[in-house]
Protein backbone atom coordinates (compact mmCIF):
# COMPACT_ATOMS: atom_id res chain seq x y z
CA UNK A 1 0.00 0.00 0.00
CA UNK A 2 1.51 3.27 -0.93
CA UNK A 3 1.65 6.46 1.11
CA UNK A 4 1.27 4.24 4.41
CA UNK A 5 0.94 6.89 7.20
CA UNK A 6 2.42 3.78 9.82
CA UNK A 7 6.01 3.36 8.94
CA UNK A 8 6.96 -0.49 9.91
CA UNK A 9 8.29 0.23 12.86
CA UNK A 10 4.92 2.17 14.18
CA UNK A 11 2.82 -0.86 12.90
CA UNK A 12 5.01 -3.45 14.69
CA UNK A 13 4.63 -1.05 18.11
CA UNK A 14 1.28 -0.84 17.76
CA UNK A 15 0.41 -4.25 17.02
CA UNK A 16 2.75 -6.05 19.80
CA UNK A 17 3.01 -3.76 22.48
CA UNK A 18 4.98 -5.60 25.00
CA UNK A 19 5.68 -2.92 27.67
CA UNK A 20 1.48 -2.10 28.07
CA UNK A 21 0.39 -1.73 32.02
CA UNK A 22 1.59 -1.30 35.38
CA UNK A 23 3.81 -1.63 38.29
CA UNK A 24 4.03 -2.40 41.48
CA UNK A 25 5.89 -0.22 43.73
CA UNK A 26 6.55 1.87 40.66
CA UNK A 27 6.98 6.06 40.18
CA UNK A 28 4.29 7.20 37.69
CA UNK A 29 3.71 10.47 35.72
CA UNK A 30 0.37 11.39 34.25
CA UNK A 31 -0.69 13.39 31.78
CA UNK A 32 -4.41 14.15 30.38
CA UNK A 33 -4.16 16.65 27.75
CA UNK A 34 -4.70 17.76 24.22
CA UNK A 35 -7.03 14.93 23.79
CA UNK A 36 -4.33 12.59 25.08
CA UNK A 37 -4.14 10.55 28.02
CA UNK A 38 -0.97 8.88 28.95
CA UNK A 39 0.85 7.15 31.93
CA UNK A 40 4.41 5.90 32.27
CA UNK A 41 5.04 4.00 35.72
CA UNK A 42 9.07 2.97 36.49
CA UNK A 43 10.79 1.28 38.56
CA UNK A 44 14.05 1.27 39.79
CA UNK A 45 17.36 0.12 40.85
CA UNK A 46 20.46 1.85 42.24
CA UNK A 47 19.95 4.44 39.59
CA UNK A 48 18.99 2.75 36.98
CA UNK A 49 15.55 2.33 35.00
CA UNK A 50 14.74 -1.50 35.99
CA UNK A 51 11.41 -1.51 34.07
CA UNK A 52 9.22 0.88 32.21
CA UNK A 53 5.40 0.25 31.40
CA UNK A 54 2.64 2.39 29.19
CA UNK A 55 -0.67 3.13 29.49
CA UNK A 56 -2.08 6.04 26.67
CA UNK A 57 -5.37 6.89 24.88
CA UNK A 58 -4.22 8.66 21.46
CA UNK A 59 -3.09 7.50 17.84
CA UNK A 60 -1.00 5.12 17.12
CA UNK A 61 1.81 7.08 16.50
CA UNK A 62 1.52 7.95 20.10
CA UNK A 63 0.85 4.41 21.16
CA UNK A 64 3.95 3.02 18.77
CA UNK A 65 6.17 6.22 20.44
CA UNK A 66 5.37 5.20 24.05
CA UNK A 67 6.16 1.47 23.60
CA UNK A 68 9.05 2.22 21.54
CA UNK A 69 10.41 4.81 24.67
CA UNK A 70 9.79 1.63 27.19
CA UNK A 71 11.84 -0.74 25.25
CA UNK A 72 14.69 1.90 24.69
CA UNK A 73 14.92 3.40 28.36
CA UNK A 74 14.96 -0.12 30.64
CA UNK A 75 18.62 -0.56 32.18
CA UNK A 76 19.49 2.71 31.47
CA UNK A 77 20.76 5.01 33.74
CA UNK A 78 17.49 7.34 35.87
CA UNK A 79 19.07 10.55 34.37
CA UNK A 80 19.07 10.23 30.85
CA UNK A 81 15.23 10.63 31.08
CA UNK A 82 15.76 14.40 31.35
CA UNK A 83 17.30 13.77 28.28
CA UNK A 84 14.88 12.27 26.35
CA UNK A 85 13.49 14.07 23.26
CA UNK A 86 10.66 13.78 20.80
CA UNK A 87 12.60 14.53 18.18
CA UNK A 88 14.79 11.65 18.15
CA UNK A 89 12.14 9.17 18.57
CA UNK A 90 10.14 10.73 15.63
CA UNK A 91 13.00 10.34 13.58
CA UNK A 92 13.20 6.35 14.70
CA UNK A 93 9.46 6.14 14.02
CA UNK A 94 8.68 8.30 11.01
CA UNK A 95 6.16 10.05 13.08
CA UNK A 96 4.70 12.86 10.41
CA UNK A 97 5.44 16.07 11.27
CA UNK A 98 1.78 16.88 12.32
CA UNK A 99 1.95 14.46 14.99
CA UNK A 100 4.57 16.67 16.57
CA UNK A 101 2.36 17.99 19.31
CA UNK A 102 1.33 14.31 20.18
CA UNK A 103 4.86 13.37 20.58
CA UNK A 104 5.17 16.13 22.59
CA UNK A 105 3.04 15.36 25.25
CA UNK A 106 5.00 12.16 25.29
CA UNK A 107 7.94 14.04 25.74
CA UNK A 108 6.28 15.99 28.58
CA UNK A 109 5.53 13.04 30.44
CA UNK A 110 9.03 11.59 30.53
CA UNK A 111 10.00 14.73 31.66
CA UNK A 112 7.62 14.64 34.41
CA UNK A 113 8.85 11.24 35.31
CA UNK A 114 12.64 11.70 35.38
CA UNK A 115 11.05 14.59 37.86
CA UNK A 116 9.14 12.18 40.08
CA UNK A 117 11.59 9.66 40.19
CA UNK A 118 13.67 12.31 41.98
CA UNK A 119 10.77 13.21 44.54
CA UNK A 120 6.94 12.73 44.87
CA UNK A 121 4.72 11.39 41.70
CA UNK A 122 3.45 14.02 39.54
CA UNK A 123 0.52 14.73 37.41
CA UNK A 124 -0.56 17.42 35.24
CA UNK A 125 -4.20 17.81 33.59
CA UNK A 126 -5.18 20.39 31.26
CA UNK B 1 -6.40 -5.42 -3.60
CA UNK B 2 -4.80 -8.71 -2.32
CA UNK B 3 -6.61 -11.39 -0.21
CA UNK B 4 -4.66 -10.00 2.70
CA UNK B 5 -7.35 -7.05 2.89
CA UNK B 6 -11.39 -7.12 3.41
CA UNK B 7 -12.87 -4.31 1.52
CA UNK B 8 -15.82 -2.92 3.76
CA UNK B 9 -15.33 0.50 1.92
CA UNK B 10 -18.05 0.21 -0.75
CA UNK B 11 -19.39 3.76 -0.65
CA UNK B 12 -16.18 5.51 -0.79
CA UNK B 13 -15.66 3.18 -4.64
CA UNK B 14 -16.94 -0.15 -5.86
CA UNK B 15 -15.06 -2.78 -7.73
CA UNK B 16 -15.69 -2.58 -11.76
CA UNK B 17 -17.89 -5.01 -12.85
CA UNK B 18 -16.13 -7.47 -15.10
CA UNK B 19 -19.10 -7.39 -17.74
CA UNK B 20 -18.36 -3.45 -17.00
CA UNK B 21 -14.71 -4.09 -18.05
CA UNK B 22 -15.57 -6.18 -21.31
CA UNK B 23 -17.82 -3.68 -22.86
CA UNK B 24 -15.21 -0.66 -21.82
CA UNK B 25 -12.33 -2.81 -23.81
CA UNK B 26 -14.59 -3.95 -26.49
CA UNK B 27 -15.92 -0.10 -27.13
CA UNK B 28 -12.00 1.42 -26.73
CA UNK B 29 -11.03 -1.17 -29.80
CA UNK B 30 -13.67 -0.78 -31.77
CA UNK B 31 -15.47 3.13 -30.56
CA UNK B 32 -12.48 5.27 -30.80
CA UNK B 33 -13.50 7.77 -33.30
CA UNK B 34 -14.91 11.28 -31.99
CA UNK B 35 -18.53 10.90 -31.50
CA UNK B 36 -19.10 14.49 -32.76
CA UNK B 37 -17.67 13.31 -36.18
CA UNK B 38 -20.20 13.00 -39.06
CA UNK B 39 -18.38 10.18 -40.53
CA UNK B 40 -18.91 6.25 -39.99
CA UNK B 41 -16.88 5.69 -37.34
CA UNK B 42 -17.67 8.94 -35.81
CA UNK B 43 -21.40 7.75 -36.05
CA UNK B 44 -20.38 4.33 -34.54
CA UNK B 45 -19.32 5.71 -31.11
CA UNK B 46 -22.34 8.14 -31.52
CA UNK B 47 -24.74 5.10 -31.13
CA UNK B 48 -22.85 3.38 -28.28
CA UNK B 49 -23.19 6.68 -26.18
CA UNK B 50 -26.79 6.61 -26.97
CA UNK B 51 -27.10 3.21 -25.89
CA UNK B 52 -25.75 4.17 -22.41
CA UNK B 53 -27.94 6.79 -22.49
CA UNK B 54 -30.71 4.32 -23.27
CA UNK B 55 -28.96 1.74 -20.11
CA UNK B 56 -29.19 4.99 -17.67
CA UNK B 57 -32.37 6.14 -18.65
CA UNK B 58 -33.87 3.13 -17.88
CA UNK B 59 -32.31 2.43 -14.75
CA UNK B 60 -34.06 6.01 -13.42
CA UNK B 61 -37.55 5.17 -16.03
CA UNK B 62 -36.20 8.75 -17.50
CA UNK B 63 -35.98 9.89 -21.27
CA UNK B 64 -32.07 9.62 -22.33
CA UNK B 65 -32.08 12.63 -23.83
CA UNK B 66 -32.55 14.88 -20.01
CA UNK B 67 -29.19 13.43 -19.26
CA UNK B 68 -25.81 15.06 -19.58
CA UNK B 69 -22.64 13.21 -19.13
CA UNK B 70 -19.96 14.98 -16.81
CA UNK B 71 -16.48 14.12 -15.05
CA UNK B 72 -18.56 12.94 -12.20
CA UNK B 73 -20.61 13.47 -8.85
CA UNK B 74 -18.74 16.62 -7.75
CA UNK B 75 -19.05 18.25 -11.30
CA UNK B 76 -22.78 17.19 -11.64
CA UNK B 77 -23.12 18.46 -8.33
CA UNK B 78 -21.50 21.88 -9.46
CA UNK B 79 -23.16 21.91 -12.57
CA UNK B 80 -26.44 21.55 -11.15
CA UNK B 81 -26.02 24.05 -7.72
CA UNK B 82 -24.08 26.80 -9.42
CA UNK B 83 -25.56 26.81 -13.36
CA UNK B 84 -29.41 26.36 -11.49
CA UNK B 85 -29.24 29.09 -8.82
CA UNK B 86 -27.70 31.47 -11.58
CA UNK B 87 -30.15 30.48 -13.82
CA UNK B 88 -32.53 31.60 -11.68
CA UNK B 89 -30.71 34.32 -9.67
CA UNK B 90 -33.61 37.37 -11.13
CA UNK B 91 -36.43 35.14 -9.17
CA UNK B 92 -34.17 35.42 -5.97
CA UNK B 93 -31.26 34.35 -4.03
CA UNK B 94 -32.08 32.94 -1.15
CA UNK B 95 -30.66 28.94 -1.26
CA UNK B 96 -31.73 25.78 1.14
CA UNK B 97 -29.73 22.76 2.11
CA UNK B 98 -29.20 20.57 4.98
CA UNK B 99 -25.69 20.46 7.13
CA UNK B 100 -25.20 16.46 6.51
CA UNK B 101 -24.80 17.21 2.88
CA UNK B 102 -21.63 16.17 0.97
CA UNK B 103 -18.58 18.49 0.73
CA UNK B 104 -19.55 18.34 -3.18
CA UNK B 105 -22.92 20.15 -2.19
CA UNK B 106 -21.69 22.10 0.68
CA UNK B 107 -18.48 23.63 -1.11
CA UNK B 108 -20.81 24.92 -4.19
CA UNK B 109 -23.08 26.71 -2.02
CA UNK B 110 -20.42 28.58 0.18
CA UNK B 111 -18.98 29.63 -3.04
CA UNK B 112 -22.57 30.70 -4.27
CA UNK B 113 -22.71 32.97 -0.85
CA UNK B 114 -19.40 34.72 -1.32
CA UNK B 115 -20.59 35.78 -4.57
CA UNK B 116 -24.22 37.50 -3.04
CA UNK B 117 -26.35 34.20 -2.66
CA UNK B 118 -27.95 33.26 0.97
CA UNK B 119 -27.47 29.91 1.67
CA UNK B 120 -29.90 28.20 5.07
CA UNK B 121 -28.64 24.90 6.30
CA UNK B 122 -31.50 22.73 7.51
CA UNK B 123 -30.52 20.31 10.80
CA UNK B 124 -31.69 16.84 10.42
CA UNK B 125 -32.92 14.96 13.16
CA UNK B 126 -30.85 13.14 15.66
CA UNK B 127 -31.11 9.96 13.18
CA UNK B 128 -30.06 12.13 10.71
CA UNK B 129 -33.45 12.20 8.55
CA UNK B 130 -34.98 15.84 7.66
CA UNK B 131 -38.37 16.53 8.94
CA UNK B 132 -40.02 18.02 6.01
CA UNK B 133 -41.95 20.57 7.81
CA UNK B 134 -38.41 21.66 8.83
CA UNK B 135 -37.21 21.84 5.59
CA UNK B 136 -40.65 23.53 4.69
CA UNK B 137 -39.97 26.50 7.47
CA UNK B 138 -36.99 27.24 5.74
CA UNK B 139 -37.77 28.14 2.56
CA UNK B 140 -38.90 31.72 2.09
CA UNK B 141 -40.70 34.01 -0.54
CA UNK B 142 -37.24 34.75 -2.52
CA UNK B 143 -36.01 30.58 -2.20
CA UNK B 144 -35.53 29.36 -5.41
CA UNK B 145 -33.36 26.68 -4.90
CA UNK B 146 -32.94 23.73 -2.78
CA UNK B 147 -30.49 20.53 -2.86
CA UNK B 148 -30.98 17.81 -0.26
CA UNK B 149 -29.04 14.57 -0.99
CA UNK B 150 -30.70 11.14 -1.34
CA UNK B 151 -28.87 8.92 0.87
CA UNK B 152 -26.15 9.68 3.30
CA UNK B 153 -22.63 8.87 2.25
CA UNK B 154 -21.47 9.01 6.01
CA UNK B 155 -24.26 7.26 8.04
CA UNK B 156 -26.73 5.93 4.79
CA UNK B 157 -29.62 7.67 5.97
CA UNK B 158 -32.00 8.21 3.28
CA UNK B 159 -34.88 11.10 2.60
CA UNK B 160 -37.74 11.80 1.67
CA UNK B 161 -36.78 12.73 -1.33
CA UNK B 162 -41.02 13.00 -2.21
CA UNK B 163 -41.93 14.45 0.08
CA UNK B 164 -39.37 17.24 0.05
CA UNK B 165 -39.82 17.58 -4.09
CA UNK B 166 -43.31 18.19 -3.48
CA UNK B 167 -42.95 20.78 -1.02
CA UNK B 168 -40.58 22.72 -3.72
CA UNK B 169 -42.98 21.59 -6.71
CA UNK B 170 -45.75 23.77 -4.59
CA UNK B 171 -43.45 26.85 -4.43
CA UNK B 172 -41.87 26.69 -7.49
CA UNK B 173 -38.27 26.00 -6.07
CA UNK B 174 -35.65 24.11 -8.34
CA UNK B 175 -35.31 20.95 -6.33
CA UNK B 176 -31.73 19.01 -7.17
CA UNK B 177 -30.68 15.85 -5.15
CA UNK B 178 -27.23 14.64 -4.84
CA UNK B 179 -27.59 10.77 -5.44
CA UNK B 180 -24.35 9.36 -5.92
CA UNK B 181 -24.95 6.94 -2.98
CA UNK B 182 -28.48 6.13 -4.44
CA UNK B 183 -28.18 5.47 -8.11
CA UNK B 184 -28.19 2.04 -8.94
CA UNK B 185 -28.39 1.18 -5.09
CA UNK B 186 -31.95 1.80 -4.37
CA UNK B 187 -35.18 2.21 -6.84
CA UNK B 188 -35.71 5.55 -8.24
CA UNK B 189 -38.16 6.52 -10.98
CA UNK B 190 -37.62 10.18 -11.75
CA UNK B 191 -40.96 9.53 -13.67
CA UNK B 192 -42.57 9.57 -10.69
CA UNK B 193 -40.75 11.70 -8.28
CA UNK B 194 -40.86 15.06 -8.18
CA UNK B 195 -36.94 15.55 -9.01
CA UNK B 196 -35.37 18.76 -10.99
CA UNK B 197 -32.14 18.01 -11.23
CA UNK B 198 -30.39 14.62 -9.81
CA UNK B 199 -26.18 13.88 -10.17
CA UNK B 200 -25.32 10.84 -10.22
CA UNK B 201 -21.50 8.80 -10.67
CA UNK B 202 -20.46 5.58 -12.01
CA UNK B 203 -17.62 4.31 -9.79
CA UNK B 204 -20.36 4.10 -6.25
CA UNK B 205 -22.50 1.32 -8.34
CA UNK B 206 -20.02 -1.11 -10.20
CA UNK B 207 -19.28 1.47 -12.99
CA UNK B 208 -16.01 3.12 -13.83
CA UNK B 209 -14.18 5.88 -12.51
CA UNK B 210 -13.84 9.38 -14.04
CA UNK B 211 -17.84 9.01 -15.08
CA UNK B 212 -20.69 10.52 -14.12
CA UNK B 213 -24.25 12.40 -14.86
CA UNK B 214 -26.90 15.09 -14.07
CA UNK B 215 -30.26 15.15 -15.14
CA UNK B 216 -32.07 18.15 -16.39
CA UNK B 217 -35.90 17.41 -15.56
CA UNK B 218 -37.68 18.09 -19.21
CA UNK B 219 -39.91 20.65 -17.20
CA UNK B 220 -40.78 24.61 -18.11
CA UNK B 221 -38.35 26.72 -15.52
CA UNK B 222 -36.12 23.77 -15.24
CA UNK B 223 -32.53 25.07 -16.70
CA UNK B 224 -29.07 25.48 -15.22
CA UNK B 225 -26.40 27.39 -16.95
CA UNK B 226 -23.09 26.07 -17.82
CA UNK B 227 -20.09 26.33 -15.72
CA UNK B 228 -17.57 24.88 -18.25
CA UNK B 229 -17.23 26.41 -22.09
CA UNK B 230 -15.31 25.52 -25.25
CA UNK B 231 -18.00 23.69 -27.36
CA UNK B 232 -21.15 22.83 -28.61
CA UNK B 233 -21.45 19.24 -26.92
CA UNK B 234 -24.48 17.90 -24.78
CA UNK B 235 -26.31 21.19 -26.08
CA UNK B 236 -23.34 23.46 -24.31
CA UNK B 237 -24.06 22.47 -21.19
CA UNK B 238 -21.46 20.12 -20.89
CA UNK B 239 -18.85 21.07 -23.61
CA UNK B 240 -15.80 18.50 -24.04
CA UNK B 241 -15.30 15.08 -26.13
CA UNK B 242 -17.30 12.99 -24.53
CA UNK B 243 -15.35 9.93 -22.98
CA UNK B 244 -16.76 7.21 -24.99
CA UNK B 245 -15.39 4.16 -23.20
CA UNK B 246 -16.60 5.60 -19.65
CA UNK B 247 -19.72 6.29 -20.74
CA UNK B 248 -20.37 2.95 -22.70
CA UNK B 249 -18.83 1.46 -19.16
CA UNK B 250 -21.91 3.59 -17.09
CA UNK B 251 -24.38 2.93 -19.34
CA UNK B 252 -23.57 -1.29 -18.65
CA UNK B 253 -23.27 -0.78 -14.70
CA UNK B 254 -26.42 0.82 -14.77
CA UNK B 255 -27.96 -2.05 -17.17
CA UNK B 256 -26.56 -4.33 -15.05
CA UNK B 257 -27.65 -2.54 -11.80
CA UNK B 258 -31.34 -2.68 -12.90
CA UNK B 259 -31.60 -6.18 -13.30
CA UNK B 260 -30.40 -6.34 -9.48
CA UNK B 261 -31.55 -4.02 -7.04
CA UNK B 262 -33.70 -6.16 -5.49
CA UNK B 263 -31.10 -8.85 -5.14
CA UNK B 264 -28.67 -6.52 -3.84
CA UNK B 265 -30.59 -4.89 -0.94
CA UNK B 266 -31.65 -8.18 0.16
CA UNK B 267 -28.19 -9.74 0.12
CA UNK B 268 -26.91 -5.90 2.02
CA UNK B 269 -29.32 -6.35 4.69
CA UNK B 270 -29.00 -9.79 5.69
CA UNK B 271 -25.28 -8.20 6.34
CA UNK B 272 -25.71 -4.99 8.02
CA UNK B 273 -28.07 -7.71 10.28
CA UNK B 274 -25.56 -9.99 10.87
CA UNK B 275 -22.54 -7.14 11.39
CA UNK B 276 -24.78 -4.78 13.76
CA UNK B 277 -26.00 -7.70 15.92
CA UNK B 278 -22.58 -8.56 16.68
CA UNK B 279 -21.57 -5.00 17.96
CA UNK B 280 -24.16 -3.65 19.01
CA UNK B 281 -23.82 -4.98 22.91
CA UNK B 282 -20.61 -3.40 22.95
CA UNK B 283 -20.26 -1.25 26.01
CA UNK B 284 -21.04 2.23 24.74
CA UNK B 285 -21.71 1.39 20.55
CA UNK B 286 -23.85 3.89 19.33
CA UNK B 287 -25.65 3.51 16.06
CA UNK B 288 -24.85 7.00 13.90
CA UNK B 289 -27.73 7.19 11.58
CA UNK B 290 -31.33 5.57 10.96
CA UNK B 291 -31.75 2.19 11.51
CA UNK B 292 -34.39 1.96 7.80
CA UNK B 293 -31.21 3.65 6.05
CA UNK B 294 -29.65 2.09 2.69
CA UNK B 295 -28.00 -1.51 4.51
CA UNK B 296 -24.96 -0.71 2.40
CA UNK B 297 -23.80 1.50 5.46
CA UNK B 298 -23.65 1.05 9.30
CA UNK B 299 -21.84 3.65 11.00
CA UNK B 300 -21.27 2.96 14.69
CA UNK B 301 -19.37 5.27 17.33
CA UNK B 302 -18.26 4.02 20.63
CA UNK B 303 -17.31 5.80 23.95
CA UNK B 304 -13.52 6.81 24.97
CA UNK B 305 -12.11 4.78 21.56
CA UNK B 306 -9.64 7.26 20.04
CA UNK B 307 -10.44 6.65 16.47
CA UNK B 308 -7.20 6.40 14.34
CA UNK B 309 -5.86 3.61 16.73
CA UNK B 310 -9.73 1.50 16.58
CA UNK B 311 -9.39 2.15 12.29
CA UNK B 312 -5.71 0.72 12.47
CA UNK B 313 -6.45 -1.70 15.02
CA UNK B 314 -9.23 -3.13 12.76
CA UNK B 315 -6.94 -4.08 9.81
CA UNK B 316 -7.33 -6.43 7.68
CA UNK B 317 -10.74 -4.43 7.40
CA UNK B 318 -10.68 -1.44 5.07
CA UNK B 319 -13.31 0.75 6.44
CA UNK B 320 -13.44 4.77 6.55
CA UNK B 321 -13.74 6.99 9.49
CA UNK B 322 -15.96 9.39 7.71
CA UNK B 323 -16.42 10.30 4.34
CA UNK B 324 -13.23 9.17 2.03
CA UNK B 325 -13.21 12.59 0.73
CA UNK B 326 -12.27 13.74 4.14
CA UNK B 327 -10.58 11.31 5.42
CA UNK B 328 -7.22 12.85 5.78
CA UNK B 329 -8.72 15.79 7.83
CA UNK B 330 -8.45 14.95 11.66
CA UNK B 331 -11.33 16.99 12.61
CA UNK B 332 -14.56 14.94 13.39
CA UNK B 333 -17.31 14.23 11.01
CA UNK B 334 -19.28 17.48 10.51
CA UNK B 335 -22.04 14.96 9.26
CA UNK B 336 -22.13 13.28 12.83
CA UNK B 337 -21.74 16.72 14.64
CA UNK B 338 -24.91 17.55 12.76
CA UNK B 339 -26.29 14.85 14.83
CA UNK B 340 -25.58 15.66 17.85
CA UNK B 341 -22.88 13.49 18.34
CA UNK B 342 -20.14 14.91 20.57
CA UNK B 343 -16.67 15.19 19.07
CA UNK B 344 -15.19 12.25 21.55
CA UNK B 345 -18.01 9.83 20.02
CA UNK B 346 -17.67 11.55 16.15
CA UNK B 347 -13.78 11.25 16.03
CA UNK B 348 -14.68 7.22 16.58
CA UNK B 349 -16.77 6.80 14.28
CA UNK B 350 -16.10 4.02 11.95
CA UNK B 351 -18.31 3.10 8.76
CA UNK B 352 -18.48 -0.12 7.11
CA UNK B 353 -20.04 -0.39 3.66
CA UNK B 354 -20.58 -3.15 1.79
CA UNK B 355 -21.40 -4.22 -1.57
CA UNK B 356 -21.93 -7.40 -4.06
CA UNK B 357 -19.15 -8.97 -3.25
CA UNK B 358 -18.91 -8.68 0.39
CA UNK B 359 -19.32 -12.43 2.38
CA UNK B 360 -21.77 -13.53 5.55
CA UNK B 361 -17.97 -14.84 6.35
CA UNK B 362 -16.41 -11.01 5.80
CA UNK B 363 -19.14 -9.53 8.18
CA UNK B 364 -18.54 -12.18 11.02
CA UNK B 365 -15.11 -11.44 10.97
CA UNK B 366 -15.92 -7.75 10.88
CA UNK B 367 -18.27 -8.12 14.01
CA UNK B 368 -15.14 -10.05 15.92
CA UNK B 369 -12.14 -7.90 14.87
CA UNK B 370 -14.37 -4.21 15.74
CA UNK B 371 -15.40 -6.03 19.20
CA UNK B 372 -11.64 -7.21 20.26
CA UNK B 373 -10.13 -3.85 18.53
CA UNK B 374 -12.25 -2.08 21.54
CA UNK B 375 -11.39 -4.22 24.25
CA UNK B 376 -7.73 -4.30 22.87
CA UNK B 377 -7.51 -0.62 23.10
CA UNK B 378 -10.02 -0.05 26.49
CA UNK B 379 -7.29 -2.48 28.16
CA UNK B 380 -4.34 -0.10 26.89
CA UNK B 381 -6.00 2.89 28.07
CA UNK B 382 -5.12 4.93 31.42
CA UNK B 383 -8.38 4.97 33.34
CA UNK B 384 -10.28 8.59 32.70
CA UNK B 385 -10.22 11.06 35.24
CA UNK B 386 -13.18 11.45 37.45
Amino acid sequence: MSHDPYSPVVRECFANPGHVGDLTGAVTADIDEQGIRLRLACTRDNGQISALRFRAWGCPHLIAACESFCADYEGRPLAELSRFQAADIMRKLSVPVEKTGRILVLEDAVQLLGQSCCGAPVTRKS
Amino acid sequence: MTDDYIYLDFAASTPVDPQVFDCMRECGEQAYANPSSTHAAGRLTHEIIATAADQLGGLLNVDPKTLIWTSGATESDNLAIAGGARYRAHRGKHLVSMKTEHKAVVDVFDALAKGGFEVSYVDPDANGVLDPERFAAALRDDTQFASIMFVNNETGVIQDIEALGDICRERDILFHVDGAQAVGKVHIDLSELPVDLLSLTGHKFYGPKGIGALYIADRPGCRVEPILFGGGQQRRLRPGTLPTELIAGLGMAAEIAASRIDADLEHLTELRNVLWSGIRDIDGVTLNGDPNGFPGILNVSVEDIEGESLLLALEPLLVATGSACNSKSQEPSYVLRALGRSDMLAQSAIRFSMGRQTSRDDVDFAARRYCDAVARLRELAPEAAA
